[in-house]
């Protein structure tokens, strides 16, 4: 009787040949089947950069397999993955696009949840691994960016290390560490390809099993209501309407991947990412930029002593990170919140501001 | 008789026929340069006639005084005396003599080791005071010709007896023209700068307006009648893009072709040796010419590229646009014996720097000029068009760099067929212009692939986008279907 009921419960086919050996259905549907505030609003942002992730994993694995980390053949290896590889170009350059839309997305990501207060109680910590997450993905932009070994490679990663240099009291062992060196040579690219291919990924693959435990442990915060504390009276308000998170919510996050895949797609081919001409230590480009997200670093460092533009940056980050231990109020209507409203909209026009003087000649 | 037009000849020849008429009156500038006997010899212009030089004279001692290096017994009062002797002796302090000991009774004689005005710059004790100018050349050359005084500095010694070759110093020497440029004119009296000190008047960024201080002032060349407008044509030459503006000391500055202390202009039969100085090969390629038999008489660099306005050469320097010019008999030949002679006065108009000034359209030359200017023209417009190809598949994203080495390639063999020009044959000029247009080609072919593939990919996204729109359309559906249940 018993066998009876187990094989009605057991999938056929491969699921059931599988299930039958590991009983993954519990966990399976532990994972899916969760129901989320139908009130959520997180525009898909997480799991777009959570989707590019995916791409970033897939295309820096099929360019790893031709790519040579030292500055005797790192060009010509990307240029032969670019010009000779068969479909060597899309995957460059859809690695290339899908760097600058994670950095993208994850910071309207990072926008969302401050706008809708989903940071407070009880997911203070959900938001400091993501700050982690974030500084990993900047660490990514950073060290991918020298690989192809070309002037603007080369020069930029000159740049941003002396940048790092200007850190008070630890700047010049960082630039040690960071170059393996006292120049951009051979030393930093094999740090930087290392740093890039293993080091980050991990730290990445990590912090992400955690971010997405923590979501999945809380659920989705809602942008109307406060978390009710333990302890506190719970406001009277009608019962939370909630939708199943598979495979309502999946649906509509596959649809949004297949948009952004498109516009990949659309990017990666009217704008293939080309080439300067191969890095040499002693032609100074006319102008050095780095990419745009590093723009208003960049030009804060042209208006203010070089100790303030650095350490201003780092220490935005660490009050960004901290942020939920920092704001503790209960509030999370951003018209209840005017102050952290008003301060996140100075800082992105300031940083709009900066970023678009620094993109000037 | 012909129209007299001093202004308008060019500098080269000018200048040379200074020499000549410097000698010939002996004294007396020409007042008039109207009415000088040598304004005929400018006029006629061609060959400049070789002139005997005077030699210089011999080299005096230098100046004995009591003292060294040490003794500043003139700078001590002088310096207090008013603000113009306090900022001679700053000058003199900061200029390569002070600091290597070179002093004021060096060159002005006295006793610097007095403090007593009526000891130091007394006549007896062999104060000078200041130098005539005449003076001058010998005063310095006094211990810039000695070659043991010399050896510390490692300087050349042979400025002395090169000034009195120059035009300048044939002027002092035989007309007593102390107007020339002497030493102090160029290097300053008591702010001597090495010529490597990039403040120096004689640094070589800073010759042209060194040279133009005084050849472009229309008053102080007015008693030599030459022209002025040598600094205008030189600024706009490449010469003068390449040293003033992109601050390429490689150019040649004044003194490159003139020379500096043996400032003279080259004759005519001088002029291959002295672009041949930077233009090696171009000067080896040349000497294969027909041009080159005719010596005396056949073109020069000056003909086609000018002297002091050499513009950037192109297919343009073959034939004359728009027209042929009007040819006379004596353009070229001589009225008397119909032997060849080059007119200057024909090439003063960069316009006439054409082939076809003296090949005119009946000759057999003139066919194989144009075959040439057609050869070259053709090999360019391959390469140009080759460029527009790369630049537009570049333009596009693609990476573009094995049509960037054939163009480069091309582009090589295009300059080698340009040069060969010099050569004048067609046979050899053609292999280079065809080895041209097959690399100009090459390159093409390879940038016309990228755009083709370009395309490729244009078509392939479109078809991309409408496999992912199909899907998106699927899971929109399985979106209702799903909300649609109740």
């Amino acid at each position: 009787m018993a066998a009876d009921v187990r094989s009605t419960r057991t999938p056929g086919g491969a699921t059931g040949w599988v299930e039958e050996r590991l009983h993954l259905g519990p966990f399976v549907n532990a994972l899916l089947h969760v129901p989320i505030p139908r009130d959520a609003r997180t525009f898909y942002l997480g799991g777009i950069t959570l989707f590019l992730f995916g791409i970033q994993v897939v295309t820096g694995t099929l360019l790893a397999l031709y790519y040579s980390p030292t500055p005797d053949a790192a060009y010509e290896s990307v240029l032969s993955i670019t010009s000779d590889v068969s479909f060597g170009w899309l995957i460059r350059s859809v690695h290339h696009w899908a760097a600058n839309l994670m950095i993208l997305f994850m910071a309207l990501h990072v926008l969302r949840i401050f706008v809708q207060a989903a940071y407070k109680y009880p997911r203070e910590l959900t938001w400091i691994v993501g700050g982690g997450l974030l500084l990993i993905t900047i660490g990514f932009g950073f060290t991918g960016y020298l690989l192809p070994w070309d002037q603007r490679a080369y020069w930029a990663t000159v740049v941003g290390t002396e940048i790092a240099g200007g850190v008070p009291l630890i700047g010049p062992s960082l630039l040690l560490l960071l170059r393996g060196g006292a120049e951009v040579s051979e030393a930093t690219l094999g740090r930087f390809f290392g740093i890039h291919v293993l080091v980050l990924p991990l730290l990445l693959g990590g912090l992400l099993a955690l971010h997405l435990l923590f979501v999945h442990q809380q659920g989705l915060a809602n942008p109307r209501h406060a978390e009710p504390r333990p302890g506190r009276p719970v406001p009277a308000r009608p019962p939370e309407r909630l939708k199943p998170f598979f495979p309502d919510y999946i649906l509509d996050e596959v649809i949004a991947w297949y948009a952004v895949l498109a516009v990949l797609v659309i990017l990666a081919s009217l704008f293939p990412v080309g080439l300067e001409p191969k890095a040499d230590p002693l032609v100074t480009p006319e102008h050095i930029k780095p990419e745009w997200y590093f723009l208003a670093v960049y030009q804060l460092l042209k208006l203010v002593p070089e100790t303030v533009g650095v350490v201003a940056p780092v220490a935005l980050v660490l009050v960004i990170v901290v942020l939920p231990l920092l704001d503790r109020g209960g509030e999370v209507l951003p018209r209840r919140r005017p102050i952290a409203i008003a301060c996140a909209v100075l800082l992105l026009v300031g940083l709009a501001v900066l970023t678009y003087f620094g993109a000037q000649v | 008789m012909r129209a007299i037009r001093p202004f308008l000849l060019p500098g080269v020849v000018a200048i040379a026929s200074l020499v000549l008429v410097s000698i010939a009156s002996a004294g007396a500038p020409a007042d008039d340069p109207a009415t000088g006997p040598w304004v005929l010899e400018v006029s006629q212009a061609t060959p400049t006639p070789d002139v005997p030089l005077e030699t210089a004279p011999p080299l005096p001692s230098p100046i004995a005084h009591p003292g060294d290096a040490s003794s500043t017994g003139c700078v001590d009062c002088h310096a207090k005396v008013d603000a113009r002797q306090a900022g001679i002796a700053d000058e003199w302090r900061a200029s390569v003599h002070g600091r290597e000991g070179v002093g004021c009774a060096d060159c002005h004689g006295g006793d610097p080791t007095s403090d007593e005005i009526t000891v130091g710059m007394a006549r007896d004790s062999g104060y000078l005071g200041v130098p005539d100018r005449e003076d001058t050349v010998g005063l310095c050359g006094g211990c810039h010709a000695n070659a043991e005084r010399m050896r510390p500095y490692q300087v050349a010694t042979d400025q002395y007896s090169k000034y009195f070759s120059s035009v300048h110093g044939q002027r002092l020497l035989t007309a007593g023209d102390d107007r020339v440029a002497i030493c102090t004119d160029c290097h300053g009296s008591h702010d001597v700068k090495p010529a490597s000190d990039p403040t120096a008047a004689a640094y070589p960024r800073n010759v042209p307006a060194l040279c133009a201080s005084c050849h472009a002032d229309a008053q102080k060349m007015q008693p030599y009648g030459i022209p002025t407008d040598q600094l205008d044509l030189y600024k706009l030459s490449v010469h003068g893009i390449q040293l003033l503006e992109k601050q390429d000391l490689r150019a040649p500055s004044c003194a490159s072709c003139h020379g500096s202390h043996a400032a003279k202009p080259p004759r005519s039969d001088e002029v291959v040796a002295v672009c041949g100085n930077c233009h090696t090969a171009t000067q080896a390629l040349y000497e294969e010419s027909a041009h080159s038999r005719l010596e005396g008489v056949g073109p020069k660099c000056w003909t086609c590229h000018g002297t002091h306005d050499v513009s950037e050469p192109t297919e343009r320097l073959f034939l004359h646009e728009g027209g042929v010019p009007d040819y006379l008999c004596a353009t070229c030949h001589s009225p008397t014996d119909q032997s060849l002679r080059l007119e200057m006065d024909r090439f003063e108009d960069p316009a006439d720097r054409r082939c076809d000034t003296c090949h005119h359209t009946r000759s057999l030359i003139y066919s194989q000029v144009e075959a040439i200017a057609g050869a070259v023209g053709g090999a360019r417009d391959a390469y140009d068009t080759a460029l527009g190809r790369i630049e537009d598949a570049a333009a596009l994203g693609m990476i573009v760099t094995d049509a960037d080495v054939a163009a480069q390639e091309a582009k090589t063999e295009l300059i080698k067929a340009r040069a060969a020009v010099h050569t004048t044959k067609l046979t050899t000029i053609s292999a280079l212009t065809d080895a041209t247009v097959a690399k100009a080609g090459e390159a093409e072919a390879l940038a016309t692939a990228k755009l083709a593939e370009s395309d490729f990919r244009r078509q392939a996204m479109v078809v991309v986008i409408a496999l992912i729109a199909l899907n998106v359309l699927v899971l929109v559906s399985l979106r209702r279907r799903l909300h649609a249940t109740p």
